[in-house]
C-alpha cells in the first residue's frame, strides 16, 4: 500500500472516531413527556373556540399530572385517608384483604388466591419451598433466586431467609414506570400513550384496540363494573381471540402483573380527566377539592371491583343433544332470548335489527354504535371465535351480563341460570364441524373413525 | 507482496474454518436435538456442510496459490487460453453427481417426516386422531384439544394460547391450521418446521425425546407482527401430562369462583 494512501485511511478513521465521540457527548438529555389530554376534553365548540378555555384545561392537565405523574414516571399520588390505613396504591397488595398485618392464615390464602405473584409471596412467607415455581421467573430472578437456594438446604430456610427471599422478590415486582416502559415498547403502538386506543397502528385495526379511558372493558367477570386485577391480567395472558390483541404470555408473571397496574393507571387517569371535564361542564369552575374528590371516587370503583365477580354457583353443566334444541328454542323466541333478531337466525351475526338502512344514501348499513363511536356488528357465532374466550363460564358471563361498550345487551330476567346455560351449548355447538363423512373441503383431515 | 496478498487470502479458509470449530464452543451452533428425527437431519445438515467445506477449502487454496503464483510482479509475459472444454464438463459433471447425491440421501428422512402414509398408525395419535389441533393466527398460536368424546371440532373442545404441552417420548400426531395467512410452525430443537396454509389442514408428527420448554417461533413472514409471532412447547412426562390435561380441563369448567 502506499504511504499516502496509508496516510488518508488512518486520518480518515481517526476523524471518524472523534466524529463518533462529539456525538455521544452532545446526545440532549432526554425530554421531559406529558400525559395529554383527550380529544374530547379539547374538542372546539361550534363558534371555533375551546369548549372548556385553555386555562381550565391547563388546569386540569396539573391536576391529573399531580395525580398520575408522567409517562416517565408514573405514580399515584397518596390520599391522607390511605396513609393511616396503611394502603399504598403504588404498591399492589400482595392478597385480598391482608395489609401485612399477619391475620390471614397463608396456607389458606394459597388455597383462595390464586394470583401467581403474590401466591409467590405467600408461598415463601409460608415457607412452602416446592410452591415457588421457578419456571416462569425472568431469567436474571431464576438466576439470583437459584444462587440464594444453593447455599440454602430447605431445613436451613429459616426467618431470614425468608426475609431475603421476599425482598428478592420485591425488588422484582416492577415499578410503574418499568411497566410504563414495557407498556412503550409493546403496547403504546396500539393502544396509545394514554391508553386511547389511539396507537399509530390502531387506524389499521379492526375492532380497534381499547380506549382504556372510559374505563369500559369488555371481556371480564364483573359484567359492566371496572374490572378486577385478575379480568385485565386474563385478558394479557390469553389474549383476544380473532382481534390483533395478542396473548403475552411469553412475559413473565411479574411484568404482567406490573402491566395491569399500569393499565389501571391509565384507565383511573382516563376517568378522572372525564370526570373532571363533566364537573366543568356543569359548574364551570373546577377546584382541588373537585380534583381529589373525583381522584378518591374513582379509585373506590376499582377497589369495590373484587366484590362484583360474578360467579356460578354449581358445576357447569355438559352440553347435550336435549339442552342445546332448548338453547336454540330460547335464541328464536322472540319474547325470551331474542337473539336471533341480532345474530341472526342461524347465528351467523345477520340478524335484521343489526342493519338499517340509510334514507338518503340507500346504502345498508351496521345500526348499532359502540360507547367509543365505531360501527359494531353482532358477531358471527358460527366461527368458533370468542373474543372473550370460549370456555362454558366466559360464554355464560357474556350472555347473562352482556358486554359492556355495546349494544350486546344483557340476559331478560325472565332468563333462568338453566336457561342461560342451554344458550351457551347451542352458542357453542354452531362452530362444530360436521363429523359425518370425510369432509371433502380443503381435504380436511378431520375424518370420523371408521367402525 | 505477492507473499502477503496471497497469505491475506489463504487467511480466509483458515479463518472460516475455525469460526466453524469454535462455534461449538462459544454455542453459536445449534440448539440440542430432542427429536427422534432430529439426528437424522443433523446428518444431512452436516453432510452438505462437510461437502460445501471441503469445496470452499479447495477452491481458496487454489485462489491463493493462483495469486502467488502468477503475480504481475514476476518477469515474463502471459499465456492466453481460450477455455478448456474438458475442464468445463468436468466442473459441469462434478456439481450434477453431488447435487444427485445429495437429492437421494435426503429421500428417506424427507418421507419418514412429511409422508402421509409413514405417519403413526398404531400409537394413542394418528392423523385420523390427532393430539391437538394447533392454529396459527396473526399473532399468535393458540391449541386446540379434544374433549371428553376425543374428537376435535365439537363444542367440548378444550382451548388454550401460547402454550401446546405433549408427552415426551410418545409419537405425536397435530393437526396444524391457519386462521388468516401463511404461517410456518417451527420448533428449532425439533428440526421440524411446517407451513400452516389459511383453508388446509396439515397433519404433523414427531416424537420429542427430552423434557423441556421449547420455543415455538413462526417461521413465515406473517405481516407487522411476525416478529413476536411466538409459543412454547412444553414437553413433559406421560404422567405429568395427563396432570396437566386435567388442569386444563378443570380451568375450561370452570365456575368462575376461583380466579378468572
Ligand atoms: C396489535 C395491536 C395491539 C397490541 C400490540 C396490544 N393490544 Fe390490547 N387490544 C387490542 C385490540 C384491537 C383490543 C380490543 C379487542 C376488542 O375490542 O375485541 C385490545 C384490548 C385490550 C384490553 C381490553 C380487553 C377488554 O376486556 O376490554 C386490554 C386491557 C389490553 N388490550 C391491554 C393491552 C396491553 C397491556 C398490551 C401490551 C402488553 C396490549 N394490549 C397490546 C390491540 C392491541
Ligand atoms: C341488540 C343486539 C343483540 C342481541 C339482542 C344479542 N346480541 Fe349477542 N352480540 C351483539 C353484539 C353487537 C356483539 C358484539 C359485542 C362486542 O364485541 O362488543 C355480541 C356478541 C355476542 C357473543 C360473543 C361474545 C364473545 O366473546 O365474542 C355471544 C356469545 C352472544 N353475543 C350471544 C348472544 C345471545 C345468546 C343472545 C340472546 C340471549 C344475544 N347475543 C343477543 C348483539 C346482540
Ligand atoms: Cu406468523
Amino acid at each position: 500500500m502506499s504511504l499516502r494512501l496509508s496516510l488518508v485511511a488512518t486520518t480518515g478513521l481517526a476523524l471518524w472516531v472523534g466524529a463518533c465521540q462529539l456525538d455521544k457527548d452532545q446526545k440532549p438529555a432526554r425530554p421531559v413527556v406529558h400525559y395529554s389530554l383527550s380529544a374530547a376534553t379539547t374538542a372546539l365548540g361550534d363558534d371555533g373556540e375551546p369548549v372548556i378555555p385553555s386555562s381550565a384545561q391547563a388546569g386540569i392537565e396539573g391536576s391529573l399530572e399531580m395525580l398520575f405523574g408522567t409517562p416517565q414516571d408514573p405514580q399515584f399520588q397518596l390520599l391522607p385517608e390511605w396513609k393511616d390505613d396503611g394502603f399504598d396504591p403504588n404498591w399492589p397488595q400482595y392478597a385480598k384483604g391482608d395489609s401485612g398485618s399477619g391475620e390471614v392464615d397463608p396456607a389458606e390464602l394459597l388455597e383462595d388466591n390464586k394470583l401467581y405473584w403474590r401466591r409467590q409471596l405467600a408461598a415463601i412467607d409460608a415457607g412452602l419451598w416446592d410452591r415457588v415455581f421457578v419456571q416462569d421467573f425472568t431469567p436474571d430472578l431464576r438466576a439470583d433466586w437459584n444462587d440464594l437456594c444453593a447455599n440454602t438446604p430447605v431445613e436451613a430456610r429459616n426467618d431470614e431467609f425468608k426475609k431475603a427471599a421476599r425482598e428478592l422478590f420485591e425488588g422484582y415486582y416492577p415499578k410503574l414506570s418499568a411497566s410504563a416502559e414495557l407498556y412503550r415498547q409493546h403496547c403504546l403502538h396500539c393502544h396509545g400513550p394514554e391508553g386511547g386506543g389511539d396507537g399509530p397502528t390502531a387506524p389499521f385495526l379492526n375492532p380497534r384496540p381499547r380506549d382504556y379511558r372510559h374505563g369500559t372493558f369488555k371481556f371480564t367477570a364483573v359484567g359492566k363494573s371496572v374490572p378486577r386485577r385478575e379480568d385485565l391480567y386474563r385478558i394479557l395472558d390469553e389474549g383476544v381471540t380473532g382481534t390483533s390483541m395478542p396473548s403475552f404470555r411469553r412475559f413473565s408473571r411479574a411484568q404482567l402483573e406490573g402491566l395491569v397496574d399500569y393499565v389501571r393507571l391509565l384507565s383511573m387517569r382516563g376517568m378522572v380527566e372525564r370526570s373532571l371535564v363533566a364537573t366543568y361542564k356543569e359548574e364551570e369552575t373546577l377546584t382541588s377539592g373537585d380534583t381529589l374528590d373525583a381522584y378518591a371516587e374513582v379509585w373506590e370503583k376499582w377497589q369495590k371491583a373484587d366484590s362484583k365477580v360474578l360467579t356460578y354457583n354449581g358445576e357447569v353443566p355438559a352440553p347435550t343433544a336435549e339442552t342445546i334444541a332448548k338453547g336454540r328454542e330460547l335464541f328464536m323466541d322472540a319474547k325470551r332470548g331474542n337473539c336471533y333478531s341480532c345474530h341472526g337466525p342461524e347465528g351467523r351475526g345477520d340478524g335484521a335489527s343489526a342493519f338499517a338502512l340509510d334514507p338518503e344514501t340507500g346504502e345498508v348499513k351496521p345500526t348499532y354504535k359502540d360507547d367509543w363511536g365505531n360501527e359494531i356488528l353482532p358477531r358471527n357465532l358460527r366461527l368458533g371465535i370468542f373474543r372473550g374466550g370460549r370456555r362454558p363460564i366466559d360464554i355464560y358471563r357474556r350472555i347473562k351480563y352482556g358486554i359492556a361498550g355495546g349494544p350486546m345487551p344483557e340476559a331478560a330476567a325472565s332468563l333462568s341460570n338453566d336457561d342461560i346455560w342451554h344458550l351457551v351449548h347451542y352458542v357453542g355447538s354452531l362452530s362444530e364441524r360436521p363429523q359425518h363423512a370425510k369432509a371433502a373441503d380443503h381435504g380436511d383431515a378431520h375424518a370420523p373413525e371408521k367402525h | 507482496m505477492r507473499y502477503l496478498f496471497a497469505l491475506l487470502l489463504l487467511l480466509v479458509p483458515i479463518l472460516g474454518v475455525w469460526t466453524f470449530v469454535e462455534a461449538d464452543r462459544w454455542q453459536l451452533w445449534f440448539p440440542e436435538n430432542v427429536s427422534s428425527f432430529g439426528g437424522e437431519i443433523d446428518g444431512l445438515f452436516n453432510l452438505i456442510m462437510y461437502m460445501v467445506a471441503f469445496t470452499f477449502i479447495v477452491t481458496e487454496v487454489a485462489l491463493a496459490w493462483f495469486v502467488f503464483k502468477y503475480s504481475a510482479n514476476r518477469p515474463g509475459k502471459g499465456v492466453f487460453t481460450h477455455g478448456s472444454h474438458k475442464l468445463e464438463m468436468i466442473w459441469t459433471a462434478i456439481p450434477a453427481v453431488a447435487l444427485l447425491f445429495i437429492a437421494f440421501s435426503q429421500m428417506e428422512t424427507w418421507a419418514k417426516v412429511k409422508f402421509e402414509s409413514n405417519f403413526p398408525k398404531t400409537g394413542e395419535y394418528t392423523k385420523e386422531k390427532p393430539i391437538a389441533e394447533l392454529w396459527a393466527s396473526q399473532f399468535d398460536w393458540r391449541v386446540r384439544y379434544p374433549g371428553d368424546d376425543g374428537v376435535i371440532g365439537t363444542v367440548d373442545d378444550l382451548e388454550r394460547s401460547y402454550e401446546f404441552v405433549v408427552p415426551v417420548d410418545t409419537d405425536v400426531v397435530f393437526h396444524l391450521r391457519s386462521r388468516d395467512v401463511i404461517h410456518s410452525f417451527f420448533v428449532p430443537e425439533f428440526r421440524l418446521k411446517q407451513d400452516a396454509l389459511p383453508g388446509h389442514t396439515i397433519p404433523v408428527w414427531f416424537r420429542a425425546e427430552k423434557e423441556g420448554i421449547y420455543d415455538l417461533v413462526c417461521a413465515e413472514l406473517c405481516g407487522w407482527g411476525h416478529y413476536k409471532m411466538s409459543g412454547r412447547m412444553t414437553v413433559v412426562s406421560k404422567e405429568e401430562f395427563a396432570k396437566r390435561m386435567a388442569e386444563i380441563k378443570a380451568e375450561w369448567y370452570s365456575n368462575g369462583k376461583e380466579q378468572g
